[in-house]
């Protein structure tokens, strides 16, 4: 069937006051032959979308694929939405060029009409998607048999889902069960839990969708969400399975104590970590470990080894709490007991306050700001401890029989890029040719021993048998924007894994990975992508004939989505992908293609753009956005009517990351002044939804900048600016700065060329 | 600070605290509000702050020893801002009592003034020894024939030895109690001298200069001046009638026109005024304003019983009432009550307040 394209031109919003939209549908049916050209004054409303539902009904149809000028992509969805399987092109009149340009100038009308055109022309070389159509299993693989790991198994039990447990201990329970008592975990919050954990573990137990293995370790994990196929290790022989998504909650370990000296660690039996109290307290009553004799006084360190750069700088959020509730069993052991605590700030979020507050009613329980500078045995066998930095104004000594510290929370994660780097290095000391090469191999894998053995899901990926960490050894992909999302599609992390939490937060944060393995299981069955293009039906396909298997897509996936054959040829893992185009970008034989996102429908739109000739003194700059943050920015600066330069011209790209170099030449070459990327902020504290794509994007960019120099082109005509959705008054600014410096710099010299 | 302090909290002091008035004292979790809103806090005196957290950690002769609990008039200002409703000016209040009764020579009168259970004993030596007086003592002739007077069964030179006798212990008591805190004041490093400041402290006393920069409870400002002055025009009466009637220059009863008489009845009006306003300000939301304890109540219904009943008596004999004699007989009890507890009251302020204000130089520092 011969594509017949419908151009569908909205004059409301302004629109048709900025605009000559007659000469806009002109130009759709004289340069393109659209099959369909209708003008709306209001193309969203049930009208409009009538209009265009009649046309792509008709017999036959008028319009197969929809060119829609009209708002911003990300404006009217709902109105705009239809059978997921068509053709859809948003052209951005609204907020890009009729909320942002003077009306009515030649220099508006021209924008518009290059915006149609490059609609126009993506519409024309997009195809509709065939989605990704497999079997999965919706089976979720509930790694760690903690707190976490069995609110987890219970959560996704309870929504239909079966459950395979996973526990490397003998019995389930993990930390909780060790307690002597919990947090308070009802109103009025003021009294500490019995343990409320044996009910729950019992639930998992008798749980006819859950099966539970305890003694067991996962050998090897492949495959992709709604495919994994997992090898388990077990005291009854080796056991495998197949499942659909997998949450990682293997919780916590304290901090290692030993690296406390300077707070008294090893310097007496007195001298104990919060841990070491609680099976101290959960075994009896607490006494004196040198020779068992009461507790009359005891100290408390806070923050021992926390929030402290040289050991762990975080704050671990349990801590106080603990104390607070160790102290109590300090004093209803021995009522003319005295506990003090010396803490930075006391820390006890939410509800938790409201224990604080009791615990501070007692009246032999000292609470002060303070810093404990030295522990030193005395000879009454007691433990003298100073503290300085008090608001008493003097330095304190405190004669104590015992000293607590209150040390944090280490996860128990496994850095997958580094345990990877460490074996090549080790296969590099065996086989390396030069003596150089093998002493700067075992230079690393010293450096990377610790990592050595700490393989939890034995990942059968490319980039690395575990998830990679992002700060601190948690292996979560961006704290505060990708809540529970790992940089391994469909493996969750849930728990103290995820961030240091006390358990009645991991059961919380259970549920919130449950559904998202729930999600990914659910959108694998459908064909789609998760987060953040949830419900994408795209994928890219790989020209294989043409690969030249250089890696590049293989390496620069962020998400570890291609595997690689023995040649190195990529195997890509169409459920594993965030469909960012992050490999499309990186190929040089172009051959990573989406149906609707290409290197040549990107090239082709740039070709769209009418170049005037370098008298006309009109430059114009090509401005590459990021989907994510950049684009809906320059939305909100065309909200606010702000201003900027009338010789831009936009393409969004999926992410930074996808960008192709390709298409800077292809811009040069046609007489384009300059080039403007737009990305996340990437560093330590990135913001890229795709987690390196503008840092690829800005390596990309420097190698093309040498290129540029050879070609006697000025490489300021290329730069990249990192930029937050929230800072969109400072994009108008941005591009008005750039066009300024490219018109210092002059016409392009290949225009017209 | 090179200073070292070796923390043994004196638990017995803190449990006696947290139950007279400081209940709500461990509720302080060192935000300093209190500091910020405190007209006596300087920038290197965290004012009530610090004082807050030594009496949290029980640290006795620290917090007693701190000639600042004086400096602070109980305005409330702390307390209303308090955002954990710890109430450090109950908590001060309560630490001040608890000075009163550490210092307090001989130190049984300091626990009996304190402690509710012993009222009985208080009033009932009065009663006793007035009592006896009345009944059993020898009977004087009026000076002005034909008319009934007070000394005809209460006379004047036993009154004379009973009070003097009485002042004579209560100087004592003023003296032991101020020498051994003062020594605490110095062990804890105030270092100004007190007789060269006293003047300007006794000018701050007069004028209440600073107390009227207190915020939450104005009123207690106002009350306080003219309870403080009427207490001192009577005091003053007082002191001159009793002198001057042991040298033989003053006779009673006086005149209504004589200047003595007038200015007892002047200040006797103003304190009782004073008191209304007080008592009116404690009778307010219990919520904002400061907690009145048992301390609070004994010193304020004496006072007013005092003051109501001499100008009750003055009435009686004025109109030769047969009910004089009773009345005049609760008055000595009351002015016995007043008297004795000074030094242990909430009365022994007054020596206490302005030793401190003269040693700390009139500022909460350190």
């Amino acid at each position: 069937m011969p594509e017949k394209i419908g151009v569908y031109i909205c004059s409301g919003c302004g629109i048709g006051e900025a605009l000559d939209v007659a000469g806009l549908a002109k130009l759709a049916r004289g340069e393109f032959k659209a099959a369909a050209v209708e003008i709306h004054p209001c193309l969203c409303g049930a009208d409009g979308v009538a209009l265009i539902r009649r046309d792509l009904a008709a017999e036959p149809p008028r319009a197969d694929k929809l060119v829609i000028a009209a708002c911003s992509p990300r404006a009217k969805t709902d109105a705009f939405a239809f059978d997921r399987r068509t053709v859809v092109e948003r052209v951005n009149l609204r907020e890009h060029v009729a909320w942002s340009q003077p009306p009515g100038e030649d220099d508006t009308q021209r924008m518009a009409e290059d915006y149609l055109r490059m609609g126009i022309v993506k519409a024309q070389k997009s195809a509709a998607p065939e989605p990704a159509a497999e079997a999965v299993s919706r089976k979720i693989l509930v790694v760690g048999g903690g707190i976490a790991g069995i609110s987890a198994a219970l959560e996704a039990a309870g929504a239909g889902y079966d459950v395979l447990l996973v526990e490397k201990e003998p019995q389930l329970g993990g930390f909780l069960a060790t307690v002597k008592r919990r947090f308070p975990g009802e109103p009025p919050y003021t009294e500490l839990a019995s343990d409320g954990l044996k009910g729950k573990i019992e639930q998992v137990l008798y749980h006819p969708r859950i099966r539970v293995w305890t003694s067991a370790k996962i050998v090897k994990t492949s495959g992709q969400p709604g495919q994994f196929d997992v090898t388990l290790e077990t005291p009854s022989g080796a056991a495998g399975d197949r499942v659909g998504a997998i949450i990682l909650a293997t919780g916590w370990k304290p901090y290692d104590a030993t690296r406390l000296a300077h707070l008294g660690y090893g310097l007496s039996r007195d001298v104990v970590t919060n841990v070491e109290l609680e099976r101290m307290a959960a075994a009896g009553p607490i006494r004196r470990p040198s020779d068992g004799k009461p507790v009359g006084e005891a100290l408390f360190v806070q923050c021992a080894g926390s929030r402290d750069p040289d050991h762990l700088p975080y704050c671990s959020s349990v801590c106080c709490l603990a104390t607070l509730k160790q102290a109590h069993y300090i004093r209803e052991g021995n009522p003319e007991a005295k506990v003090f605590i010396v803490y930075k700030d006391l820390r006890t979020p939410g509800q938790y306050e409201r224990f604080y507050r009791a615990a501070q009613d007692d009246p032999l329980t000292f609470l002060t700001k303070g810093e404990v500078s030295a522990v030193v045995r005395r000879a009454d066998g007691k433990l003298g401890v100073t503290v300085t930095g008090t608001p008493l104004g003097a330095d304190l000594v405190v004669n104590v029989d015992l000293v607590v510290l209150a040390a944090g929370m280490v996860p128990n994660s496994a850095d997958g890029p580094a345990i990877r780097e460490l074996k090549d290095n080790q296969l590099k000391v065996l086989q390396s040719d030069s003596a150089a090469q093998r002493a700067e191999a075992a230079r690393r894998v010293e450096e990377l021993k610790r990592h050595e053995g700490t393989e939890i899901l034995n990942l059968d990926y490319r980039q690395g048998p575990d998830l990679p960490v992002l700060e601190h050894g948690f292996p979560d992909s961006h704290f505060i924007c990708f809540p529970y999302e790992t940089r391994r599609t469909g493996i969750y992390a849930a728990g103290a894994v995820r961030a240091p939490m006390d358990g009645a937060r991991a059961e919380q944060d259970a549920l919130g990975a449950a559904m998202k393995a729930i999600q990914a299981v659910e959108m694998a069955a459908r064909g789609e992508a998760v987060h953040p293009r949830a419900g994408d039906l795209t994928y890219p396909s790989f020209f294989l004939q043409r690969c030249t298997q250089c890696k590049r897509c293989t390496e620069e996936c962020s998400f570890g989505a291609l595997n690689e054959d023995a040649k190195g040829t990529p195997q890509f893992n169409v459920f594993r992908c965030r469909r960012c185009g992050i490999c499309l970008g990186a190929c040089p034989e172009r051959i990573i293609n989406f149906p609707n996102y290409s290197v040549d429908m990107i090239a082709s739109m740039i070709k769209a753009i009418e170049v005037p000739d370098e008298f006309e003194e009109k430059p114009r700059i090509l401005v590459f956005l990021c989907e994510n943050d950049a684009y809906p920015a320059l939305d909100i600066a065309g909200w606010n009517r702000r201003r900027y330069s009338p010789f831009v011209r936009v393409i969004p790209l999926r992410c930074l990351g996808s960008l192709n170099i390709v298409w800077i030449a292809d811009a040069l070459s046609r007489g384009i002044d300059g080039v403007l990327l737009v990305g996340c902020k990437f560093g330590d504290n990135y913001q890229c939804h795709f987690v390196t794509g503008s840092e690829l994007a800005n390596r990309r960019l420097s190698n093309v900048k040498e290129t540029l120099e050879r070609l006697r082109l000025e490489p300021e005509r290329l730069r990249l600016e990192q930029l937050a959705i929230d800072e969109y008054d400072r994009l108008p600014e941005l591009i008005d700065r750039f066009a300024a410096r490219v018109g210092e710099l002059g016409p392009n010299p290949y225009k017209g060329f | 600070m090179a200073e070292t302090l070796v923390i043994q909290p004196d638990t017995g002091f803190l449990r006696e605290l947290l139950r007279s008035g400081g209940a709500d004292l461990k509720k302080c979790y060192q935000c300093a509000t209190c500091s910020a809103v405190c007209a006596l806090s300087s920038e290197q005196a965290p004012f009530p702050r610090r004082q807050m957290l030594e009496a949290q950690w029980g640290l006795k002769d620290r917090v007693l020893g701190d000639p600042a609990i004086w400096l602070c008039h109980d305005c409330g200002d702390c307390t209303a801002h308090c955002p954990r409703g710890a109430r450090p000016g109950d908590v001060f209040g309560a630490l001040r009592r608890e000075a009163i009764r550490h210092f307090a020579w001989p130190a049984f009168l300091g626990r009996w003034v304190n402690d509710p259970r012993a009222l009985p004993l208080l009033v009932l030596i009065p009663v006793l020894l007035f009592g006896f007086l009345w009944a059993f003592g020898p009977e004087a002739a009026s000076t002005h024939p034909g008319r009934t007077e007070f000394a005809n069964e209460f006379p004047v030179p036993l009154l004379e030895a009973v009070f003097f006798t009485i002042s004579a212990a209560v100087i004592a008591g003023f003296a032991v109690g101020l020498k051994r805190s003062v020594r605490a004041w110095r062990d804890r490093g105030a270092a100004s001298p007190i007789w060269p400041n006293l003047l300007p402290a006794l000018r701050e006393i007069a004028t209440h200069r600073r107390f009227a920069q207190c915020g939450a409870e104005r009123w207690r400002y106002r009350g306080h001046l003219l309870v403080m002055w009427g207490f001192v025009g009577l005091a003053a009466v007082g002191t001159v009638i009793g002198l001057g009637h042991l040298a033989g220059a003053v006779h009673t009863p006086l005149a209504q026109s004589h200047p003595l008489k007038i200015l007892a009845n002047a200040s006797g009006a103003v304190v009782l005024f004073g008191l209304g306003l007080v008592w009116a300000g404690r009778l307010q939301d219990p919520a904002r304003r400061a907690r009145t304890t048992y301390f609070d109540w004994y010193f304020l219904v004496v006072l007013a019983g005092v003051v109501l009943t001499g100008a009750l008596s003055e009435l009686l004999r004025e109109r030769q009432m047969e009910a004089m004699y009773a009345v005049y007989f609760v008055h000595l009890v009351l002015i016995f009550m007043l008297f004795v507890s000074a030094p242990y009251s909430k009365l022994a302020h007054l020596a206490y307040r302005t030793a401190a204000m003269a040693a700390s130089g009139g500022r909460a520092g350190r």
